[in-house]
């Protein structure tokens, strides 16, 4: 279920806030369970047999978590450890990269008798989140942290519907300190507060998400696909569909983040913020500080750090930060586009690193490395949105090579240059370069700031009918 | 503003009523209507993703809220934007196109990659070839993208261009002619005429005579005899069709049409501010009796295709469309058979459950929209004629 969709706004977010608030508070196992209920139903709505799948995972990461806490030996705590990233991981790779495999594998099945089994790609969605949030509490129990209290909390922590899709991958029993100002989620869980200024930050935040995503990013997306879809565009038309990727990238995973955060707040619950004005960076280094603030960490604290991180020398560590990134580009999805642009952005921050984590162009005014920073984050999306490398070069070489438009294409400016594209591109460059973020503004609602905000909303909806549904671009990963 | 609650609670009530707003207005109805809940059917039978997509489609489609703001909404887009859809592209000079024409000609073709174009010059050849074994002959017509023909009614861009042909419409038609397939080429015919028409201004003459209606995917009055003519003059140099005896006359007709295009838009006003196409039609009517040109189920000449057969001939002003004038220049009334939007696919279907609809043919002229090439309805499969 998309938090833009019909089904998700107007009848099951306005259930689950009535039934969340309308059971007691007391015992606390009720509003857990009415939230477990929730999550899952919320899931279930896009497969059936996703929820078998969720539950299967929870309830053996729980028995693994118990047996691994329940020993002191650290030898049998490893290999519990180990059992649950095998299993863990294992399951990640059959659904998210066994269709691929096979589908390179085909031409050879088909010429055996074994044809293969056929997998469906929706039973992929949310289950990269889902691991890295079990992952982590399983690598923080046998770093010493207490385990859930109960399978519930467990269960609630790895279902929490707002965050199930796309994130942010909060930690349970553990914050990351450079981010999160919060209780973690695990001690949140424990009180479930629902004062009226937490409920009205929620809803200030959601739609503030929901008008990005439904007045911005959606008709960026169509710019894009319009952009990127042409057979030969020119120079211009290539750089500005680049730029509208860009900026959709950032608009639809930050509303939905935002959206997702929101929805959490009217829960009673806080959700690490997972953006901090990424096209603000002045380089590589700072561009992985600000966007998707919960993966770069946990790739930071749950894989860098376990490969040694700093710690054997600077050639290991290069070499480190080049394997995250690989595996990051990875994490998007089994496609040689998402592995060359997580090696770009190793690279270029392998480069930062090895000068002190200064860019080669920290000379430059502070307005000119956010602009170079920008551009050079742009061309790198170019990987990212691409099907194919080929389909990837050849779209950077029309960036690069001046020329017109040829053949067809020559009709892509009625598909790019509308009023209204012309109108969201510009107030989607003076949004993400503005430095107030949606989490700061949404803080203090006044009487002002809360009309415009039910105003926005009602814009939004009203958009939102107009056009046909379009799903965020996390979901696929 | 002191008489408005605190700005908490005006922010939370607002959201509140917002989400709860459809859903409420949908119940009311429904007690208003006596109809039963909607989620019934969600809850009867296995549950599965289909089952939860048809019912999320359903309850978005019957949204009672939602069908009253949409046009409103879409009204004030369209007045403040100039938008007006997923399905139009505003043009130059209040000329509208299809989206997916327009898609069409600017992507790339993608017949390599997924194995289209075979699929395409397979199911084609087939149908040549189920004709052929039955003693029919099969002509093929390609009806034009209007942006092919007036590009420069859609972009600034392609002012000095005379038409855009896409690389995949040509691949197809070179393929299907090394096959044999006998296949009219209308972009030169348009193309020539066009330059023909408009030799002074460079193409966006005013007087000049237009092959396209302008808020319309179709082709015009002066299109429509253009590509009946050389269709039938093709028939007649293949030496497949004789020129009959018939003899017929072309009456004037005035006709006012609203665009197919405009009415994709689906908003009244939106359809209002646009003046209504004012143009002569010319029925073919019988040269004695002036009766209007009808089609001869029994003719050895059968005509299939999608609206580009329908136009002017199942619409205003009648017996004006590619079948009558075909049948002018013949001198011999056809036989047609017309699916909307199905000239790829859904006409090669109905034939192949009907095969009498072939008994005593000899001629197939088979015409479908070049941007089903790539956008055909329902693919294009083999279709085998029993």
């Amino acid at each position: 279920m998309s938090f833009t969709s019909h089904a998700f706004l107007f009848y099951f977010l306005p259930g689950a806030l009535v039934v969340y608030h309308l059971t007691p508070r007391r015992p606390p196992a009720l509003r857990k369970t009415a939230l477990l209920v929730l999550s899952y139903f919320f899931y279930a709505w896009l497969d059936p047999r996703l929820v078998l799948l969720l539950l299967a995972t929870t309830v053996v990461n729980h028995r693994l978590v118990v047996w691994m806490a329940r020993s002191s030996a650290e030898r049998v705590r490893a290999r519990w450890l180990a059992a649950s990233l095998i299993i863990n991981l294992g399951v990640l790779a059959f659904f998210k990269y066994a269709v691929f495999i096979l589908e390179a594998l085909d031409p050879l099945l088909q010429l055996s008798a074994f044809p293969g089994p056929r997998f469906e790609i929706a039973l992929r969605a949310g289950i990269s989140f889902f691991t890295f949030k079990i992952i982590s509490y399983t690598i923080d129990v046998h770093r010493g942290e207490p385990p859930a209290r109960s399978f519930l909390d467990l269960a609630v922590y790895i279902a929490f519907f707002p965050q199930l899709l796309s994130g942010p991958i909060q930690r349970f029993g553990t914050i990351d300190r450079k981010a999160e100002r919060a209780a973690s989620f695990a001690a949140q869980l424990e009180s479930l507060p629902g004062a009226v200024p937490r409920l009205s930050f929620g809803a200030a935040l959601f739609i503030l998400g929901f008008a990005k995503k439904v007045l911005l990013a959606d008709v960026l997306g169509k710019v894009a696909d319009a952009a990127f879809s042409a057979a030969a565009p020119g120079t211009f038309d290539a750089w500005f569909g680049a730029l509208a990727y860009s900026l959709q990238i950032y608009i639809d995973f930050s509303a939905y983040s935002e959206m997702a955060i929101g929805v959490g707040h009217l829960l009673g619950l806080e959700c690490p913020r997972n953006f901090n004005a990424p096209c603000l960076a002045t380089g590589f280094t700072d561009f992985w500080r600000r966007w998707h603030i919960s993966l770069s960490s946990w790739f930071r604290d749950y894989l860098y750090v376990a490969l040694g991180g700093n710690r054997k020398g600077a050639a290991r560590s290069y070499l480190n930060l080049v394997i995250v990134f690989l595996l990051c580009g990875l994490w998007h999805g089994a496609r040689w586009t998402f592995v060359a642009w997580g090696i770009y952005h190793g690279l270029f921050l392998l480069l930062e690193r090895s000068r002190g984590r200064r860019t080669l162009y920290a000379v430059l005014p502070r307005a000119a490395q956010v602009a170079v920073t920008f551009l050079l984050v742009t061309v790198g999306w170019v990987f990212f949105r691409s099907e194919t490398l080929t389909d990837a070069f050849l779209y950077i070489a029309a960036m690069f090579t001046p020329k017109e438009p040829a053949g067809g294409s020559l009709l892509l400016d009625s598909l790019l240059y509308t009023r209204t594209h012309l109108l969201v591109m510009a107030s989607g460059l003076l949004l993400v370069f503005q430095p107030v973020q949606a989490a700061d503004w949404a803080q203090k609602v006044t009487r002002a700031r809360a009309v415009l905000l039910v105003f926005l909303f009602c814009i939004s909806i009203l958009t939102l009918f107009t056009q046909s549904f379009r799903s965020f671009l996390y979901f696929q990963f | 503003m002191s008489h408005l609650p605190p700005p908490n609670i005006l922010l939370v009530g607002g959201f509140l009523a917002a989400i709860a707003s459809v859903g409420a207005s949908q119940a009311l109805v429904a007690l208003i209507e006596g109809e039963g809940p909607r989620v019934a059917p969600l809850l009867t039978g296995v549950p599965s993703a289909a089952r939860v997509r048809a019912f999320e489609s359903d309850l978005e489609e019957s949204s009672w809220l939602a069908r009253r703001l949409r046009p409103w909404a879409q009204s004030l887009r369209f007045s403040l934007l100039r938008e007006m859809g997923d399905d139009v592209v505003p043009g130059r000079d209040g000329w509208l196109f299809y989206r997916p024409s327009v898609r069409y000609l600017v992507e790339p073709w993608p017949g390599h990659r997924d194995g289209l174009e075979g699929s395409i010059v397979s199911a084609i050849a087939a149908f040549r070839d189920d004709l052929a074994a039955r003693g029919v002959r099969m002509l093929l017509v390609l009806a034009p993208n209007k942006a092919s023909i007036y590009p420069d009614r859609l972009s600034r861009r392609a002012d000095a261009v005379a038409a855009v042909v896409h690389d995949g419409t040509l691949s197809v038609i070179a393929r299907l002619r090394a096959l044999g397939i006998e296949v009219v080429d209308l972009f030169s015919v348009f193309e020539t005429a066009r330059r023909r028409a408009e030799p002074v201004d460079g193409g966006r003459g005013i007087a000049a005579e237009l092959y396209y209606l302008g808020q319309d995917s179709h082709w015009s009055p002066p299109g429509v005899r253009l590509a009946a003519a050389a269709v039938a003059r093709r028939l007649l140099d293949l030496g497949w069709v004789e020129r009959g005896e018939a003899e017929y006359a072309l009456k004037e007709s005035r006709v006012q049409r609203t665009g197919d295009l405009l009415r994709m838009v689906r908003v009244e006003s939106i359809e209002q501010s646009f003046e209504p196409e004012a143009f002569q039609a010319l029925q073919v009517v019988d040269a004695v009796t002036a009766v209007p040109y009808r089609d001869d189920p029994g003719s050895t000449v059968l005509v299939i295709g999608d609206s580009f057969l329908r136009i002017y001939s199942q619409e205003d002003p009648g017996a004006g469309g590619l079948v009558a004038h075909m049948a002018r220049e013949l001198r011999l009334p056809l036989s047609s058979l017309v699916s909307d939007g199905g000239g790829a696919t859904l006409i090669r279907q109905t034939l192949s459950r009907k095969p009498t609809l072939l008994a005593g043919r000899s001629v197939v002229v088979w015409e479908f929209a070049e941007r089903d090439i790539r956008f055909a309805m329902e693919g294009w499969p083999v279709v085998r004629l029993r």
